[in-house]
């Protein structure tokens, strides 16, 4: 697919490189998939705690630095720790994520769901891994920045559309050639 | 523009020295419903000239039979709040602009804080009822003086219990907004409608504890303040129409025949946006930014200066 083309499909997400400082900030979650990553050392010294509280959550590892962090190692127990760290918080609170595309969208979710809004956090993307969905069988997969594969469930040839869903942090995957749908012809 | 409707004055109280409230009733057919939040342009034929004054609508929007509105008599006022008080009476026919909101409680909201200064408390009368309807997690704050300005003081007590806070400059209790805004928690939006000074020191409170613009609505129907006597001229036909000082631009656009889409008459809304081509303008409203203003101007508020003619792209 063509940059042109795929500049017009509005739910892509665009992550932008630079950390917008918001004014007031009193307190910083920061929620990472991998701390040992050096992406987060730069997030967090970019942070400045310094200036004000930060607390790290991590999926796994953790990080050389004088800062409040806690690691998890398993994703529910991520989410449960979350929950409860963003019970405890007030408006003005900001929440920076870093991560692969999924990851971002997983935790986006939690935190919308939680009472957070869109202008109250801030997704960091790291590598080029994402999630496609098969519109035909339901079922979520990683991929790259492949623009063809099959479904590793229903064997379906996919197209992966641009189309992002946040709801479901995936892009979507739709049968190439519905005359033809799998690879291998059935019997 | 939709077209008017005619209601009829059903009963007047005056709840306080400067606060009546009008209840206002469908001359043919019914009232349009609204949602909580809603204002009306009130439409007075005096006897020189026309007033028009948006005022928030306070009735529950659950009950579209009647719409209520309160009008505070203002120090200052050009005449609309005037009339209102002094010629306004029970069987009176009115013409209203139908309802449009500009202040409406966010969908998404987990807890809802209202803040409301003076007569800025109509607009919280409909937006309580509309909460206590849907169940929704609110308190409002309601800062006033006692015996002038309190005019739903004791009706909130008996309908909100503790969710109502009280605050009588008579009896010298502030509103501490630092300590109030500071611990909200998560997926809290603030509301605030009151004087200028009140709605600024919240945005700007809010702001430094690190609230997002978007948590925090407002809303400011301040009347347009007087200011010199200028000419505006009509780049199209080169007519010029004369402004009082007493008279905003667009009230002046309107007696001179033009019809100028607008909603809230206040400076907020964008609406009244027009095209100037020449002449100095003194911005006076909250809606455009300042690259804007080369070239546009808020009639409803903005005015232009004694020394040259205002030429608009009209």
């Amino acid at each position: 697919m063509s940059d042109a083309a795929s500049s017009v499909i509005f739910s892509k997400p665009v992550y932008s490189d630079a950390l917008s400082s918001p004014t007031g900030a009193r307190r910083r979650l920061v929620v990472v998939q991998d701390a040992r990553l050096s992406e987060v050392a730069h997030l967090v010294r970019a942070l400045q705690p310094e200036t004000a509280p930060i607390e790290l959550l991590s999926l796994y590892g953790g990080l050389a630095a004088q800062i409040v962090q806690r690691s998890f190692n398993d994703p529910d127990r991520l989410k449960a720790g979350l929950l409860g760290a963003l019970a405890a918080e007030a408006v003005g609170t900001r929440l920076y994520v870093c991560g692969d595309e999924s990851f971002l969208w997983r935790i986006r979710g939690i935190a919308v769901r939680a009472g957070l809004q869109d202008d109250e956090l801030e997704l960091i993307r790291v590598g080029s891994r994402r999630q496609l969905y098969c519109v035909h069988c339901s079922t979520l997969q990683e991929i790259s920045d492949e623009t063809e594969i099959v479904c590793a469930n229903c064997r379906v040839r996919l197209m992966v559309r641009e189309h992002f869903s946040r709801r479901l942090g995936a892009y979507m995957g739709v049968c190439i050639d519905p005359d033809h749908p799998h690879v291998e012809a059935r019997t | 523009m939709s077209e008017l409707l005619s209601v009829r004055v059903a009963a007047v109280r005056a709840l306080t020295p400067v606060v009546r409230e009008f209840t206002l009733v469908a001359e043919h057919g019914r009232l349009p419903g609204f949602s909580a939040g809603s204002h009306v342009v009130v439409h007075m034929q005096a006897r020189e000239r026309k007033f028009r004054n948006a005022y928030s609508l306070l009735s529950d929007p659950a009950d579209p039979g009647e719409y209520r509105i309160a009008v505070r008599l203002q120090d200052d006022s050009r005449g609309g709040s005037r009339f209102m008080h002094e010629q306004v009476g029970v069987g009176d026919r009115l013409q209203l602009s139908p309802p449009a909101n500009l202040f409406s409680l966010h969908s998404l909201g987990r807890h809802h804080l209202l803040i409301a200064g003076g007569i800025g408390i109509t607009p919280f009368m409909a937006q309580i009822a509309a909460l206590s309807a849907a169940g929704a997690s609110f308190e409002l704050h309601y800062a006033f003086r006692g015996g002038l300005t309190d005019a739903y003081a004791d009706e909130l007590a008996r309908r909100l219990g503790e969710r109502l806070h009280c605050y009588d400059a008579h009896r010298d209790v502030f509103l501490d907004l630092p300590a109030l805004l500071a611990g909200q928690a998560l997926g809290t939006h603030a509301y605030v409608c009151g004087p200028q000074g009140l709605i600024a020191a919240v945005r700007e409170q809010a702001l430094s504890l690190g609230w997002p613009p978007g948590r925090v609505h407002w809303e400011a129907f301040e009347a347009p303040r007087p200011g010199e006597a200028f000419t505006a001229r009509l780049a199209a036909s080169g007519q010029d129409i004369a402004v009082a000082p007493d008279q905003s631009l667009l009230e002046a656009l309107e007696d001179a025949g033009l019809d100028i889409p607008n909603l809230c008459r206040g400076g907020v809304c964008g609406q009244c946006a027009t095209a100037y081509v020449a002449g100095d303008v003194e911005h006076r409203d909250s809606y455009l930014d300042p690259s804007q203003r080369n070239a546009l101007l808020m009639p409803c508020v903005s005015r232009g200066r004694c020394d040259t003619p205002l030429v608009l792209d009209l």
